[in-house]
């Protein structure tokens, strides 16, 4: 039997959904629109940047909500000489692992920086926000973190 | 021989149209948590999870068991999803049930949740498959042919779904977990509301809920808890296709062979007689009488008359889904085990307002998909 005698359909999917946040991550995402970051407190006195909802250790609820931030140090990053498309930068950038200060947990991020020497592990950054009419709630209301005293 | 099992925590949320105070990890923490105290147990004593959860779709979350291990104190632990589409929530207690009674697990937790708000679940169960059969409107475009089959083969008078939905509000008003309380229902508020399939009508379907429900079990070495166990008599699941010519839908093969199992297992010969109450997946008002006769309640054709003769209402003889049952909340990854979870709570003596006097032996059912998968537990207050 000739290959065009086999029947096919197209199907094509497609779903709108929406979601709820809770009080931890709402939080958080309430917080970048204003500008700020805001961390959770684990069981062992731990601040955990972006917040869980509970604790990664006991499994029980997290404690308060501190603010820390927005300057950081990177502790891992790579760097991305040809961005795609969908990148957050169209300009060679990095994408780096940040522990903003007060947090004990690293964030992923994208650093604009002019060049990979530039950077390092324990360079300082600092996050430069969209202006506030931009901002909606999202990772993507920062635009990127920015070496500190640089010129970016 | 097999480990005794027994239910020692149940927790649940405030079943709503819409949580949206919550994230799907905090609606089914809150049931979680709920089970642990009830338990007297934190999340260190537990020794294994089991989620269930409708189809995917319905939050477009796809594995969120993947994203709530840790939610739920899975980490360092085996969890499991089980997923048999409505009836999930029974087959998730089962496996987790199966988990103690071979003797692997201690203390098992097992949860199961919909947040039926992320989306519309009567759509999702909607989208059209090329070569297939469409499902048109929902689960109540599909079961409604099937209703008026039942109708015209037991000669059962159109008025007996409107009953069914006026006395599982009735019992809802009882039960402060329900969704939909409803003080003023009457056969003519139902009778009023809108033709959704013929012949269902809007208040002869159930809600759209959010909530989770979750449960502690425990093998005969590891009770703990603030109230009596709940010890598991028996229990049994069965499949069948969706679609096949020979298939009867308004009595399924599998339902019949699934409660002669776990009746046989539990001793039970008179399931009316015997039972002090059965918690039934009534998602349509009229899955009540075509379920009473499928579980042996009566003969064949019998089953509306037992809803008519008032048998099956909270003062009845045999009171079925004295909670206000699917017809009252409906978080469809939740409603199998809230069935099992009602029983439960019932041979505890903790269902409050609705707890049906002296409850001792109990039946909780869960179906599933086209009438095609179902799960059953016996629980008594007695060890079996």
């Amino acid at each position: 039997m000739a290959d065009s005698e086999v029947l096919h359909a197209e199907h094509r999917l497609e779903y709108p959904y929406s979601r709820s946040t809770g009080p931890i991550i709402g939080a958080f995402l309430t917080a970048l629109r204003d500008g700020r970051f805001l961390g959770a407190t684990g069981s062992n006195g731990s601040i955990i940047v972006p917040p869980t909802e509970y604790d990664p250790i006991t499994s029980d609820d997290v404690g308060e909500l501190v603010e820390v931030g927005p300057g950081g140090v990177i502790s891992s990053w790579a760097w991305v000489s040809t961005p795609l498309r969908k990148h957050p930068l169209q300009t060679p950038f990095a994408w780096a692992l940040i522990t903003l200060d007060g947090a004990d947990t690293a964030m992923l991020h994208a650093v604009d920086a002019a060049g990979p020497d530039d950077l390092a592990t324990g360079t300082r950054v600092t996050a430069r926000f969209r202006p506030a009419s931009e901002r909606i709630g999202s990772m993507a209301d920062i635009e990127a973190f920015v070496v500190e005293g640089g010129a970016a | 021989m097999a480990e005794r099992c027994a239910v020692i925590g149940v927790g649940q949320t405030h079943h709503k149209s819409k949580r949206d105070d919550v994230s799907i990890a905090g609606l089914v923490r809150e049931a979680a948590k709920m089970a642990l105290a009830d338990a007297d147990l934190t999340w260190s004593d537990i020794d294994a999870v089991v989620i269930g959860k409708a189809p995917d779709m319905f939050e477009g979350n796809m594995m969120p068991e993947i994203y709530l291990a840790p939610a739920l104190g899975a980490v360092g632990k085996p969890m499991f999803r089980v997923h048999t589409a409505g009836s999930v929530g029974g087959s998730t207690a089962l496996v987790a049930a199966h988990l103690i009674s071979s003797g692997i697990h201690k203390r098992v937790l097992t949860v199961a949740y919909e947040k039926q708000s992320d989306s519309d679940a009567m759509w999702a169960l909607s989208v059209p498959q090329p070569f297939a059969a469409p499902l048109l409107a929902g689960a109540g475009g599909y079961f409604a042919p099937h209703i008026r089959a039942y109708m015209r083969r037991s000669g059962a008078p159109e008025y007996i779904g409107r009953m069914v939905a006026v006395k599982d509000r009735k019992n809802a008003m009882r039960n402060p977990y329900a969704h939909l309380h409803l003080p003023d229902i009457d056969m003519k508020m139902v009778e009023d509301s809108m033709m959704l399939w013929d012949p269902l009508r809007y208040l002869e379907a159930c809600p759209s809920s959010d909530g989770a429900a979750a449960m502690v079990l425990s093998s005969e070495d590891a009770i703990s808890g603030h109230y009596p166990p709940a010890w598991i008599h028996g229990m049994a699941m069965r499949s069948e296709p969706t679609m096949f010519a020979g298939r009867d839908q308004i009595n399924p093969q599998a339902g019949r062979d699934c409660s002669a199992d776990v009746y046989a297992q539990a001793g039970i010969t008179n399931p009316r007689e015997q039972f002090d109450c059965a918690e039934v997946y009534v998602p349509f008002s009229w899955y009540e009488p075509m379920w009473l006769e499928n579980l042996g309640f009566c003969d064949l054709g019998d089953g509306w008359k037992l809803t008519e003769a008032g048998a099956t209402a909270f003062d009845g003889d045999i009171p079925w889904n004295a909670s206000g049952g699917v017809l009252s909340s409906n978080p469809i990854g939740a409603s199998g085990m809230l069935r099992f979870l009602e029983v439960a709570m019932q041979v505890r003596g903790q269902a409050g307002e609705h707890q049906v006097d002296g409850a001792k032996l109990a039946l909780g059912q869960a179906y599933g998909g086209g009438s095609q998968f179902f799960a059953m537990w016996v629980v008594g207050s007695e060890k079996p």
